[in-house]
């Protein structure tokens, strides 16, 4: 199930932003040991955690988290303008269609089917959310192993600068365009996936 | 010049304007050669993995003889990383034994240099890299290097795509195991027992043994060392499941 959740003024009241929040703690605090700020003891929070921000939550019919990722929108304060600029050889993309992709996020419980489902649901999700809001650009901010993947998924990526190692993980920036051609484009994305994958016992 | 390589890798419908915009790129960089490829025994898989490059034809006769898909010292290296390594900082990566050692002076006779490999790995799918190189005398150059990583992650993207559309990649079945026979295994991976397995799944340790055979069966293998070895290879275990770090983040 797909929970779209625009306001997050009061994050901690709503059980399917609570289960995200502690999901979010889990992989980016606990297993990825980011220094970013827990509520709590046990909900990932940070600045841009605020009314602003969207939320693209995939949870099970129970509530239970299964993938999320956040949206930020880039005529305010962004991450990458406001922590890691120095990733754009330009100006971030800043505009009233063009919003940050961040603290994606899939559920540490999945194994690695259930991780690729959930993935390409939300990644699917990200492109439909857009299209029926008028969003014709995502930026993002990737490690290397990731931005690998991020090309992979089959969209239109651009860089947005050259990639440098900040704190011991190289990052890059990219712009990500959406039309009305991405949906396609995810589809032939994953054919390519099922053709390429040498792990068939996944594949089922 | 990122952003429109990007744009002609995009582009590319075939082959060989993807060694064209590659080869191009190379120059680019300041590097005379590249090599695109998949982590297979490329002989063995008779044309069916990822495979594009530009080296002198005495490099590449090098590569095959030695059969070094598999067992290249800087294919190892690069799947320690998810970033670009000039190759003289092997050493510091991983342990290069003396056969390493004979293959790289070997190399160097071929009049091979030092390079910059750029790993790329799609989960679920053979490992691959993009290389840069030049030939031995030529220093690498290092202020490219930054852009030389963003190359190699598009034009390997680049090459998935076009692979899978000449539908050459379709593998050999390869051993399926069941999720049970997979969880032993993974245990196993850990370093566990029959009789601590059998505790931590809740079932008996003949149960376990039995599994583990099975697998070992359909490996076609008998030590369960050798089993763990092929798991990690064709990806049914990857050493995230074993030390429990799965997952790539957005960071940010």
């Amino acid at each position: 199930m797909l929970h779209v959740v625009q306001s997050a003024a009061r994050p901690i009241s709503d059980a399917v932003l609570r289960s995200m929040f502690a999901a979010r703690k889990s992989i980016f605090v606990d297993l990825l040991k980011w220094d970013v700020p827990v509520l709590d003891g046990c909900y990932e929070i940070d600045q841009f955690d605020d009314v602003h921000a969207t939320y693209l939550i995939l949870a099970a019919p129970d509530g239970t988290h299964l993938g999320s990722a956040r949206l930020l929108p880039t005529t305010r304060p962004h991450i990458l303008d406001s922590v890691f600029s120095g990733l754009c050889d330009s100006d971030p993309p800043r505009g009233a269609d063009t919003f940050e992709i961040s603290r994606f996020c899939l559920d540490r419980r999945l194994n690695a089917r259930e991780r690729r489902t959930v993935r390409d649901t939300l990644v699917s999700a990200l492109v439909e959310h857009a299209l029926a809001c008028g969003i014709t650009t995502y930026s993002a901010i990737a490690e290397m192993g990731w931005f690998q993947q991020i090309l992979a998924f089959g969209w239109r990526c651009t860089p947005l600068g050259l990639p440098r190692m900040i704190d011991g993980t190289m990052l890059g920036a990219l712009r990500i365009e959406i039309t009305p051609e991405t949906p396609g484009l995810l589809a032939d994305g994953r054919n390519v996936a099922s053709v390429l994958r040498t792990d068939h016992r996944a594949a089922a | 010049m990122a952003a429109q390589f990007t744009r002609v890798v995009e582009a590319a419908g075939n082959v060989h304007d993807l060694e064209l915009a590659v080869a191009a790129i190379t120059v680019e960089l300041g590097f005379q050669y590249f090599a695109l490829t998949h982590h297979v025994d490329v002989i063995a898989e008779r044309g069916s993995a990822i495979r594009l490059h530009n080296y002198p034809a005495r490099w590449a006769d090098y590569y095959d003889r030695n059969a070094l898909g598999v067992s290249d010292p800087v294919h190892r290296a690069s799947h320690m990383t998810s970033v670009g390594f000039p190759w003289s900082r092997m050493p510091e990566m991983i342990p290069l034994t003396r056969d390493d050692l004979r293959v790289l002076a070997l190399g160097r006779d071929q009049g091979i240099g030092d390079g910059f490999t750029v790993p790329a790995h799609v989960p679920g799918e053979a490992r691959g890299s993009c290389s840069f190189a030049n030939e031995a005398g030529r220093p690498i150059p290092h202020d490219m290097l930054p852009l030389a990583q963003l190359a190699g992650m598009f034009a390997f993207e680049g090459a998935r795509r076009l692979w899978a559309m000449r539908g050459g990649l379709r593998m050999p079945p390869r051993p399926m195991l069941t999720d049970r026979q997979r969880d032993c295994v993974l245990w196993v991976a850990r370093g566990k027992s029959d009789w601590e397995i059998s505790l931590i799944l809740g079932v008996g340790e003949e149960t376990v043994a039995r599994h583990i055979k099975q697998a070992c069966e359909r490996y076609g293998v008998n030590k369960r060392t050798y089993l763990v070895i092929l798991a990690l290879f064709d990806g049914t275990l990857t050493f995230s499941d074993i030390f429990r770090r799965r997952y790539y983040p957005f960071p940010g």
